[in-house]
């Protein structure tokens, strides 16, 4: 058997099921739809925090540099209020985000369940003390915390509704009345069970419970920024997409916490003027792995622009705009790429060497990490700048990178378009065939 | 007047076939009003419209997604592959509208 079809029967009896049973799993599917209900507040949170550091030296001599570093200066804390109301509290809306889309798989109350997720987690995270609210643990070292406060929440509110050890009011009740009431039972459960808990850590170690889940998580997190790991990650990403199931929205589902944790450390560095720490972010997955979308597409993109095949050349043509804007569905199932053995080296390999150039880079200092979340369908050269605080490096290295993916998936490319022309060259002969009259010419 | 929605992962491929397939109903004269979400809104978008195409890549979500249109009665299927990969609006608007019961 060839290797070849080795790879596709592994990835399509082995991983693609484990994959699918995972990517449909009530809790991972409730994570991933939290996070995006958290996602705008994120992004233009990002932004702010960047546009209070100018991307300029201290001692520039560029006028409008030079007003910017001013105005940010003196409105500092100003500037910073949508940056600590959103990236500061992003847990907070995590919480919520999980507590509802867990609560809507399980046909319960959406919105009574956000609440009761969104209180445990405060709970756990931020018990009131003087008359505030902490802060240190509603953003990135609380994400943790928040999804598997959620997930306790609504899960012991759906226990004990099956077990009937609810308050149960009479049918006549308006049902939001009886609801309200029905909620009662599991904000006293949750203090039953949860606050004990969140007491004792605190007595005996001086530690609240997001402490603690830092400290288990912590070996995954810091795994989570080698190059083993991330390329493992999008190994496994981009096998699957080669089977025709979107990789992307699995794997970034699952890595969407690690995310989030590693890009609020890195604005926690950045805003103490300190190394930033992590290398994989969003910005890096999107920016530098996936340029044009999974599978660094845009460089085939191009490649087919200028094919002489009709197919290839309709399709790239069809493609380009969207490929700038990181979506390539079109260029994955119009190739198609899904389940093609002649693009599938450069399909699963030109992330893998644009992840090691990009890591390498970023540990040599080159590029500076992500310090923003980004929207994922920015162009890739605007998403790179924007990730690294507005620098200009990331920039280079993602052209560098697109001319890397076009010398890989060149001769692939070449390969592909000669099946095509071939293909297309005797659809032709057999339709001039047909059309033609029979030559039968004077042959004077 | 027709309800279709269109579901992938963010809502923006099968965006692009929406209008595709808006020019394909113009052209068959049928009144349609096509819209393309996040598969993370389909609980809440379902119930206002007749039927729902996925896109091939979140295939994998069609049981658990069927299950919760079969409370209103409606059918969730995968669009094709070929007809995703080119944009056939028509082909997909066919699909579409042989989903839905007359």
């Amino acid at each position: 058997m060839s290797l070849y079809n080795m790879v596709i029967n592994f990835v399509e009896n082995k991983i693609a099921p484990i994959a699918i049973k995972v990517g449909n799993q009530k809790h991972v599917r409730a994570m991933r739809d939290g996070f995006i209900v958290a996602m705008p507040f994120i992004i233009v949170g990002s932004f702010a925090l960047v546009f209070a550091f100018p991307p300029f030296s201290e001692d520039t001599t560029n006028s409008f540099g030079r007003a910017w570093l001013d105005f940010a200066s003196a409105n500092f804390d100003n500037i910073m209020m949508p940056f600590n109301m959103t990236m500061g509290i992003m847990a907070v809306f995590v919480s919520m985000g999980i507590g509802f889309n867990l609560a809507r798989a399980y046909n319960m109350d959406g919105i009574t369940n956000s609440a009761l997720a969104l209180m445990t987690f405060l709970l756990v995270a931020s018990p009131a003390s003087e008359g505030a609210l902490s802060m240190g643990h509603l953003s990135g070292t609380g994400i943790f915390t928040a999804v598997i406060s959620a997930f306790f929440a609504v899960e012991l509110n759906r226990i004990l509704q099956k077990y009937h050890i609810t308050i149960k009011l009479p049918e006549q009740v308006p049902p939001a009345i009886a609801r309200s009431f029905e909620v009662l039972i599991p904000v006293l459960f949750v203090f039953a069970t949860v606050f004990p808990l969140s007491l004792y850590l605190q007595a005996e170690y001086n530690m609240l419970i997001p402490d603690l889940v830092l400290e288990a998580f912590r070996p995954l997190v810091s795994a989570s920024n080698t190059l083993p790991a991330i390329i493992g990650a999008l190994l496994l990403c981009q096998l699957l997409w080669f089977a025709g199931i979107h990789g992307a929205a699995i794997v970034v589902g699952l890595l969407s916490p690690i995310f989030l944790t590693n890009i609020s450390a890195n604005q926690a560095a950045y805003l103490a003027g300190e190394a930033i720490p992590n290398v994989f972010t969003q910005p890096f997955w999107d920016f530098y792995i996936f340029i044009g979308g999974s599978g660094a597409t845009l460089a085939l993109v191009l490649l087919m622009i200028f094919s002489r095949s009709v197919h290839l050349r309709s399709l790239g043509r069809m493609s380009f705009v969207p490929g700038m804007f990181q979506i390539n569905e079109p260029v994955i199932f119009g190739s198609p790429l899904v389940l093609n053995p002649t693009l599938f080296i450069p399909f699963v390999f030109a992330p893998v060497l644009n992840a090691i150039v990009a890591y390498t880079a970023v540990h040599m200092g080159f590029v500076g990490m992500g310090v923003s979340q980004t929207a994922w369908t920015a162009p890739a050269l605007l998403g790179a700048s924007w990730g690294s605080g507005w620098t200009i490096s990331p920039v280079i290295l993602v052209v560098i990178l697109l001319v890397m993916d076009l010398f890989i998936y060149l001769p692939f490319f070449k390969m592909f378009e000669k099946q095509l022309l071939k293909q297309e060259g005797e659809s032709e002969e057999s339709k001039q065939g047909s059309t033609s009259p029979s030559g039968s010419g004077v042959t004077a | 007047m027709k309800k279709i929605l269109l579901c992938c992962s963010a809502g923006m491929s099968t965006s692009m076939l929406v209008k595709k397939m808006q020019e394909a109903a113009v052209n068959k004269e049928i009144e349609c009003h096509i819209e393309a979400v996040s598969v993370s809104a389909f609980d809440e978008f379902i119930q206002d419209f007749d039927v729902c195409l996925l896109g091939p890549q979140v295939r994998f979500q069609q049981d658990e997604l069927q299950k919760v249109a079969d409370r209103y009665n409606k059918k969730v299927e995968a669009i094709p592959a070929m007809t995703y990969g080119m944009m056939k609006g028509d082909e997909a608007l066919n699909q579409a509208l042989s989903l839905i019961p007359n």
